[in-house]
């Protein structure tokens, strides 16, 4: 499995934690980890997703890039790559 | 110079889809939408009235497909809003623009549990392009101006706006202005066309890869540049068909799970695939692992989610087709792969060969198609017949064939043939169905009934879900479970019941002329084919196998 983190801003609008979350696990990654919280800019969210999957996070970066509410996706280049036992 | 008057939400509406071009409307009143059903009564939009919400979202996307324009349907809250969720998944998965409008109870009873509440904008997630809920009456325009622009932008697709019904009577000052900008353009740009270039004037056995995508583009006559000066081979998927000409001498058909013998062999043998607004989907490859094994990948596209998404691209061609295209275009050194695609395709040329005197459904679909009018526009239901009208009919654009592609609904056909008709008066339709197929939305009779529309329908009758007893019959030791409709209704007297003329034929000696005599009718026509229930589509690719290693009826 890979781990992975998204930095993500986001258009504070009623779904776009629902529509985040569902595009995320529609294409195959699971959630470990999600911090949220208001941007210094108005109407704004800065957002933390922390996900795992066998799938390339490429993938999952260009699926929520597409997102109207969804201003910016950046792979935190922190991310290990690791494999289950 | 700017006008501002007081107007309600449901007469915005109205006025926003008039600067949109919008005409013509689908749907179904109720409760939770009546104020703009009011408004619809003032307003110059022509509304059809379809009798099941699907009906009218299928008939959205048909009106689509056949104008190039923006569809739009109309349904209530509650039941009325879930019923158009199948059409909505139908025009993601094929990409195609509509608005749908949804009336919702009112702000104060929403999260109550209300009579004909249901979360339609949480339900909408998965089965739209983009999905709002106006809870301002002064965010209504922009917010339906954004909707008509989301819908058509990039990979085009369909977006709901569910509207309370307080906003709907809410007044407003109502400024007319132009459409607004979206908030950000979502489709990027960015070409390799060097590496292309490389890739294709080295290759020696190229393949081009024609898909749905050309179409929604308007890029035919950019592809069809493309192929009289490269003179390449080329294969169409399902929503493919109609871009490249079909008299085109290098071209092989269509690819894929029922695609013809020599546009997979091909497609195996080549070492360069151009796919052309594709998406490498599972009907399309079979086994991808085994795709075009030696093939290397030039892979034009608009939406950078579906490149190297199933197979890898060598170089990746993000953007309009009708930009990128001329881009690539060169004359080939490719003499003898050519004379290998016109043997085969002439060695693998299709048999009509049907011993006895049941009617040969791929006889009397390419009959249809030799007969029919220039622009005619065909639709078709899913299943056997489906497959049977894209490997036998004939296209000259994309807009010319209607077909549940990806989301394979049944129940498509005769709403959008509906649709179809409505934005294409002059031009003949023609509604190929299967007897399973044409019962899921039966009801839209009464819109053919109701509007006079000319419809043709087609019914190839096998008295089975025929589609799913050939796989029972192939892959399930002959188990025939729940596939027999033996006991279907007599569709010749249904279909009187609706106005509408109707003849069965039986045997082959029938068929030329009950086409002549649909064909000739001026108003709506039912054609009930019978056809043997044991015949099958061929060639098909098994599942989870490699595209050459089909089965065949040889």
């Amino acid at each position: 499995m890979n781990q992975h983190t998204l930095r993500i801003t986001a258009h504070n609008q009623p779904t776009v934690l629902e529509r985040l979350l569902q595009v995320t696990r529609y294409r195959g990654f699971s959630v470990t980890g999600m911090t949220m919280f208001p941007s210094n800019e108005a109407n704004l969210l800065d957002i933390e997703l922390s996900v795992s999957s066998e799938h390339s996070i490429e993938h999952l970066n260009h699926q929520l890039s597409k997102l109207f509410d969804i201003n910016d996706v950046v792979i935190d280049g922190k991310s290990s790559q690791r494999y289950s036992a | 110079m700017v006008s501002e008057k007081k107007e309600t939400g449901g007469s915005v509406l109205f006025k926003v889809m008039q600067q949109h071009g919008v005409e013509h409307v689908f749907g179904y009143p109720g409760g939770a939408i009546m104020p703009i059903y009011d408004a619809l009564y003032d307003s110059n939009v022509q509304h059809f009235l379809c009798r099941h919400e699907q009906g009218a979202a299928f008939s959205a996307v048909g009106y689509a497909r056949a104008s190039g324009k923006v569809g739009v349907c109309l349904a209530t809250s509650g039941p009325g809003a879930t019923n158009l969720i199948t059409g909505l998944a139908d025009a993601l998965a094929d990409s195609i623009p509509v608005v749908a409008i949804t009336g919702q109870v009112p702000m104060v009873a929403m999260g109550s549990d209300a009579f004909q509440e249901v979360d339609i904008f949480g339900l909408s997630l998965a089965c739209t392009k983009h999905s709002f809920q106006v809870r301002d009456v002064n965010d209504l325009a922009e917010t339906l101006h954004q909707a008509f622009a989301i819908a058509l932008e990039g990979r085009q697709g369909p977006v709901l706006v569910d509207i309370p019904k307080d906003i709907q009577t809410a007044e407003v000052e109502y400024a007319v202005e132009l459409a607004s900008n979206l908030v950000k353009q979502k489709s990027a740009s960015s070409a390799n066309v060097d590496a292309a270039l490389t890739l294709l004037s080295q290759a020696k056995s190229p393949v081009l890869y024609v898909g749905g995508g050309v179409g929604m583009a308007g890029a035919v006559p950019e592809l069809r540049e493309f192929m009289s000066t490269t003179k390449i081979p080329s294969v169409a998927t399902l929503k493919g068909l109609g871009a490249v000409d079909p008299d085109d001498e290098f071209y092989l058909g269509m690819l894929g799970m029922h695609g013809t013998k020599a546009a997979n062999i091909a497609v195996q043998q080549s070492d360069l695939l151009i796919a052309v607004g594709a998406r490498f989907d599972d009907r399309v490859t079979g086994k991808l692992a085994e795709f075009a094994p030696n093939a290397k990948v030039i892979h034009l596209e608009i939406d950078q989610a579906e490149i190297s998404k199933r197979r890898f691209a060598d170089a990746p061609i993000l953007g309009d087709l009708k930009t990128n295209l001329p881009a690539l275009t060169m004359s080939l050194d490719i003499n003898s792969w050519q004379k290998h695609c016109s043997a085969m395709k002439h060695d693998f040329a299709w048999d009509y060969n049907h011993p006895g005197e049941t009617i040969f459904a791929p006889a009397v679909l390419k009959e249809v198609s030799d007969l029919m009018p220039k622009s005619t526009v065909v639709t078709t239901d899913v299943g056997q017949h489906q497959m049977w009208a894209a490997q036998h009919m004939s296209f000259n654009d994309p807009s010319e064939f209607l077909t549940s592609g990806s989301m394979g609904t049944m129940g498509f056909g005769v709403p959008a043939a509906i649709g179809a008709q409505i934005s294409r008066p002059k031009d003949t339709v023609i509604a190929v169905s299967g007897d399973g197929s044409f019962m899921m939305n039966v009801q839209e009779l009464s819109t053919i009934k109701r509007f006079q529309l000319p419809v043709k329908i087609v019914l190839i009758d096998n008295e089975k879900l025929g589609m799913v007893r050939q796989w029972q019959d192939l892959f399930f030791d002959g188990r025939l479970s729940e596939t027999d409709l033996a006991d279907n209704p007599d569709f010749v007297m249904l279909a009187n019941a609706f106005d509408i003329k109707a003849k069965q034929i039986t045997k082959k000696e029938e068929v030329s002329q009950a086409i002549e005599e649909m064909l000739a009718h001026q108003g709506p026509y039912l054609l009930q084919v019978k056809i043997d229930a044991a015949d099958n589509v061929w060639p098909l690719v098994p599942p989870n196998t490699a595209n050459h290693q089909m089965m065949e009826n040889r």
